[in-house]
């Protein structure tokens, strides 16, 4: 593929749009994937990278989130619905590693209390960021609602152990324009964040959970 | 061995090859002599005589694999003396049949697994210092040849399976050196580059963990020092295989006769050389760092922490226990670990008088990232605040403290609180260069991250107005990224809006595929060959540069009026795909503030490499190359601190008395002294008295009458002796 246009994507995501939402329709709402190749990148050399962008649209809108807070937030997320842990729920686990990772296991994200958050490390250990789900701090100024589609809505690149990378940057219950958008923001973000630019991608392909890849670049 | 007795038979038979089976009566009878001659050695070890016997032993494997049913045992013979015997065996000998195996394994009598199982417990286990580097060599050349080509994963794994349980079987015991060998091998081949995986650097982490000292710092050395040592090593070697290998070429081409065959040739050569060396240049496919290939990271961290530093008992040396506290701080900045007994560790360490104290204060700075509660930071910033920053010490110290603090607040910059922070900027108007820079690099950093934190005099202007905008740090908090220089490029899109109106007064009738224009020869400028395969590039050469050339002008100006066209009012709009994007933002609920603006441009369009170039190019004219907060903060954990940022500038103390008079003194050397010239004259040849010494030694009896007369002149005769003495000085004379 030599280069991506607009017009491009649009079919893509269409073709991707109708396999997944009438073709093959699945039982359960799947994500839209973008699946990126790096090329002449030297993860020695070449300074890493990693950024986090937040999208217009929340790719994945039934990412279960955990607040971790102090009462007031508790209250404000029983208020808004999400599931809540105080203090004392945490000085339970007794730092047990396997109790932690379950927590982290199942949770996609954690939100905490602009006061509980300092205590987080102590409290639970590297379970947390070991597993990447690091909370975000609210403070009780802020919109608990508005921070829960912020911590949703926000994806992030990281380069591990391999040259390449996946991120969810939608679902097929999006219209094709709220999907495109998704796309075209975290393409251009990563452009933008590689030293040699177009340079560095080998590969753009987006995928739905279950449909066959469609490659884009 | 040329002139043994087998000399002319092995000729033959290595030589033509032809006639093998003819020969095999002949070998039978040497092998069956071979056979005995072994048996006999085996009786009795001792006292033998080994000559026959090398004899033997080269031949045989000279010609073992014309007869591979008759010799099917023999590698197996020599595997066994060598692992039963190789203490009690003579040098020559012993030398003879690692030797052998060796040829037998180029021969590929014997697969490379083989030969290593052979080779590797004697190299663990012989007291012998030649055989052992003998071993070593033969072991690391046979896995270089065998991944020469391409990488031979199974034989790899193999070996890396037998060197992680040799390590592995060491672990616990504080004498076992075995594991020492292992890691030299894997260092030798990491740094070659023929290993470059995570079971490598398993192997050294398991290495790491040993009891045994010496066998843990050579795993840690690995993990501090071996990228460097791969990229010395891939430079080095670089740059002499390509011109040794031209110059020879270039050489043969002058001596030999010139043909155009020759020519040919030598054309050939030359491209080849010149292809590999290109890709010698291109990034490797993996080449990451062994410390980013380590699994489970957080555990490793613990353990050594816990093995090596926690425990006060270790028998680890200082220089040993400095290079675990290295490799652990570096860990945990790289991979943002949480090891919170480190920092309380690190404190009891931290004064003026600790030796290496810079080693320290660099693994206290390693140690940092923003995930590292501020509360475990700050008894650390306030005792190198409290011990290092006074007003007491000398101007080195004060310089590491204060680079060290801000080494730690690059990375955390919560750890700091306000008051300690203006206390230590006063600091900026020191008289000593290198804590005036230190200071004024903390407030230089704090200026980015948290200018409210700053007196007001220090926050300069740009601060300031950027403070109203910025929001407060905090802690775990990851601020979502924008495109830099978005804004600009929306900027410029609107300017060329307008201009493009006023030159038509109508909308751009031509509406190309803008989108290509921005990339077309986007990619010329790298060398990669992918410029063939874009579509409307052609994969002529020549065009392709031409191309680029115009690039940045025209297409671009093209592009832009297009894109100005399609931000302008949307009943303008072609109805093109650029519509209903536009529509898409319409849709949009949130409210139209700049934000959503720019994410319209960066939602509804690709940036293509022209893009880019321009929002460089722009950012570069609105001096704006100065980074965010963000950035400056960004990624920062992941660097490794040098010792030499700490201590900062060198600068010369002041000299004693001794010292500066010796710089004196040789300063005068080679030089006359400074006195008048007449003197000197004078004092070099005999001379009569001069006026000078006759007006100083006169009596002084005889100048009484000229003084009393000089009293007794009149005015006016006073003035006209004063008035001559000025003619007379005004002439000059």
């Amino acid at each position: 593929m030599s280069k991506i246009t607009v017009a491009g994507v649009r079919t893509n995501v269409k073709e991707l749009l109708t396999f997944s939402t009438e073709t093959k329709k699945r039982n359960f709402l799947e994500t839209v994937e973008l699946q990126i190749g790096l090329k002449n990148y030297d993860p020695q050399r070449d300074k890493r990278f990693s950024g986090t962008v937040k999208l217009p649209q929340v790719p994945r809108p039934n990412m279960s989130v955990c607040i971790l807070g102090d009462q007031h937030d508790i209250d404000r997320a029983k208020h808004v619905g999400v599931e809540s842990m105080s203090v004392d729920d945490l000085k339970k686990l007794n730092k047990n590693k396997k109790l932690i990772k379950k927590l982290a296991r199942k949770y996609d994200a954690f939100i905490a209390s602009e006061n509980l958050i300092k205590q987080i490390p102590r409290l639970l250990g590297p379970g947390l960021s070991k597993a990447g789900k690091f909370p975000t701090p609210v403070s009780h100024n802020e919109d608990l609602a508005g921070k829960l589609t912020d911590v949703k809505s926000t994806i992030k690149f990281q380069l591990k152990k391999v040259l390449c990378l996946g991120v969810a940057v939608g679902n097929v219950g999006m219209t094709e324009d709220q999907l495109i958008g998704n796309i075209m923001l975290a393409i251009n973000y990563l452009v933008s964040l590689l030293k040699k630019g177009w340079q560095n991608v080998g590969s753009l392909t987006i995928k739905a959970s279950m449909s066959p890849p469609k490659r884009l670049y | 061995m040329s002139d043994g007795p087998f000399s002319a038979l092995r000729e033959n038979l290595t030589g033509a090859l032809m006639t093998v089976s003819s020969y095999r009566d002949d070998f039978l009878i040497q092998y069956r002599h071979y056979e005995s001659q072994r048996d006999i050695f085996l009786s009795q070890p001792e006292g033998y005589d080994n000559d026959p016997f090398i004899e033997q032993l080269g031949f045989i494997t000279h010609v073992a694999d014309c007869y591979p049913d008759v010799s099917k045992k023999f590698p197996q013979d020599l595997a066994d003396l060598l692992l039963r015997h190789h203490n009690t065996l003579e040098p020559d000998l012993r030398e003879k049949l690692v030797q052998c195996l060796v040829q037998l394994r180029n021969k590929d009598v014997i697969p490379s697994t083989a030969l290593l199982q052979t080779l590797f417990p004697v190299l663990t286990t012989t007291n012998s210092k030649q055989l052992r580097s003998q071993l070593y060599h033969s072991i690391v050349s046979d896995i270089r040849n065998a991944n020469a080509k391409t990488k031979n994963h199974r034989l790899n794994k193999t070996v890396q399976g037998v060197l992680f349980s040799v390590v592995e079987a060491g672990k616990n015991s504080p004498d076992a050196v075995v594991g020492l060998w292992a890691v030299k091998v894997t260092r030798e081949l990491w740094r070659r580059n023929i290993w470059d995986d995570a079971r490598t650097v398993e192997i050294i982490k398991e290495a790491s963990l040993s009891a045994n000292a010496k066998v843990m710092s050579g795993g840690v050395r690995f993990f501090l020092g071996v990228d460097k040592e791969k990229e010395e090593m891939d430079e080095s070697s670089d740059e002499e295989d390509y011109n040794d290998s031209l110059g020879k070429l270039k050489h043969q081409a002058g001596i030999n006769k010139k043909t155009k065959k020759k020519q040919a040739q030598m054309d050939r050569a030359i491209e080849r050389l010149k292809r590999k060396e290109r890709n010698k240049h291109k990034p490797s496919v993996l080449n990451f760092s062994a410390l980013h290939l380590i699994h489970d990271p957080q555990g490793f961290a613990e353990n050594l922490y816990s093995m090596h530093l926690a425990k006060s008992n270790t028998k680890l040396s200082m220089e040993q226990r400095l290079l675990v506290l290295q490799l652990v701080s570096r860990l945990i900045g790289l991979h943002k670990l949480t090891v919170i007994g480190i920092y309380s560790y690190l404190l009891k360490y931290l004064t003026p008088r600790q030796r290496e104290v810079t080693r320290f204060l660099v693994a206290a700075a390693q140690a940092t990232h923003d995930q590292v509660p501020p509360d475990l930071l700050e008894p650390i910033l306030r005792k190198i605040a409290d011990e290092f920053v006074s007003e007491g010490v000398s101007g080195e110290v004060a310089t590491a403290g204060l680079n060290s603090i801000r080494e730690i607040c690059a990375r955390q910059p919560l750890a700091m609180n306000e008051s300690l922070l203006q206390d230590l900027t006063t600091y900026k108007g020191s008289k000593d260069k290198g804590v005036m820079m230190a200071a004024r690099s903390l407030i230089g950093l704090y200026r980015e991250v948290a200018p409210e934190m700053l007196k007001r005099k220090d926050r300069g202007k740009t601060a300031t107005m950027e403070m109203k905008t910025k929001e407060k740090l905090r802690f775990g908090e990851e601020a979502p990224g924008t495109i830099e220089g978005l804004d600009l490029l929306e900027k410029w899109y609107e300017e060329q809006k307008q201009k493009k109106i006023e030159e038509d007064g109508e909308e751009a009738a031509v509406e190309e595929d803008e989108e290509d224009q921005g990339w077309v020869g986007w990619d010329v400028e790298s060398d990669s060959d992918d410029s063939g395969s874009w579509v409307g590039v052609p994969s002529d050469d020549e065009n392709d540069i031409e191309i680029s050339d115009s690039e940045d002008e025209k297409p671009s100006v093209n592009s832009k009026k297009s894109k100005a066209s399609e931000k302008g009012v949307a009943s303008k709009m072609d109805v093109n795909e650029d519509a209903s994007k536009k529509n898409d933002d319409s849709t949009v609920p949130a409210t139209e503030t700049d934000a959503n603006k720019l994410m319209s441009l960066a939602t509804t369009r690709i940036l293509t490499p022209a893009d880019l170039a321009n929002i460089a190019k722009m950012r570069a004219a609105a001096d704006l190359q100065k980074t965010s907060a963000k950035s400056v903060l960004a990624l920062r954990n992941e660097e490794a601190v040098d010792e030499s940022i700490i201590e900062g500038p060198k600068t010369r103390g002041k000299s004693d008395k001794e010292a500066r008079l010796a710089a004196v003194m040789e300063g005068r050397e080679g030089r006359e002294r400074f006195s008048s010239k007449r003197g000197k004259t004078l004092s070099e040849k005999p001379h009569s008295t001069t006026n000078k010494e006759k007006a100083r030694k006169k009596n002084f009896l005889m100048t009484l009458g000229q003084a009393k007369r000089k009293q007794k002149r009149s005015l006016m005769e006073h003035r006209r002796i004063l008035k001559a003495h000025v003619e007379k000085q005004k002439k000059g004379k």
